[in-house]
């Protein structure tokens, strides 16, 4: 993984357009502004584990997934 | 009544009442608004929120406090506001399951779907901390060693 050290009031650039400044920084929290191009999604990254979390749930509703659900269940 | 042809389910009868509208969404199928829970006694604590804008869609789902009894909401002032309600009480809040063929049985506890009865609003509530996971195991309590 990649570790800058940086200072509110400064910024680093992802890539073509997608800059992240740091706007205030607190022992327990950091304050960040993303500007980023319109096609470019920004989620917080526990919502987009959700959805891939969603979408996988959504897709092993098969007679096999069910199975696999209920027999997790037993015991329960 | 109300009908409606499930893929998992065949046709399936509920009163229009019973909806739930998720006014956001849920992560991953934002435009999907309109559910309604499924429950068979025969499969208990396991339901099934249905979607009734699409067919196909269908989402395994145990109550929290049946994989953790200890389980404790934590809902944003956000997931307050769409739910409606003036009060966290009485809410039933469900986790996702999620069955995967190479692999344990797991709930997403990071974000539970938390439903008030009254409003009949419904929200995907993901939390802030990180004191649980989004792929929770569940494990068998008949343990054999």
């Amino acid at each position: 993984m990649l570790v800058i050290r940086r200072r509110p009031g400064e910024a680093l650039m992802i890539g073509e357009g997608v800059e992240i400044e740091i706007l205030d920084c607190t022992p327990s929290q950091v304050k960040l502004g993303i500007r980023a191009p319109k096609q470019v999604t920004v989620l917080r990254k526990e919502i987009h584990l959700t959805g891939e979390q969603n979408r996988l749930a959504a897709s092993q509703l098969t007679p096999d997934g069910m199975d696999r659900l209920l027999d997790g269940f037993r015991g329960k | 009544m109300a009908r409606i042809l499930t893929r998992q389910f065949g046709l399936f009868e509920y009163d229009p009442a019973a909806a739930i509208e998720f006014p956001a969404g849920l992560p991953g199928f934002e435009a999907r608004r309109q559910f309604v829970l499924i429950e068979r006694a025969s499969i208990a604590p396991i339901l099934f929120l249905q979607s009734l804008d699409s067919p196909d869609l269908c989402f395994p789902a145990a109550p929290v406090r049946a994989i953790d009894p200890q389980y404790e909401l934590a809902l944003t002032a956000d997931d307050l506001r769409l739910l409606g309600s003036g009060a966290a009480e009485d809410l039933i809040a469900l986790a996702i399951l999620s069955a995967p063929n190479d692999g344990p049985l797991t709930a997403n506890l990071l974000a539970p779907v938390v439903i008030d009865p009254r409003s009949r609003r419904a929200v995907q509530a993901v939390r802030m901390d990180r004191r649980y996971s989004h792929r929770h195991p569940i494990v068998k309590e008949t343990a054999c060693w």
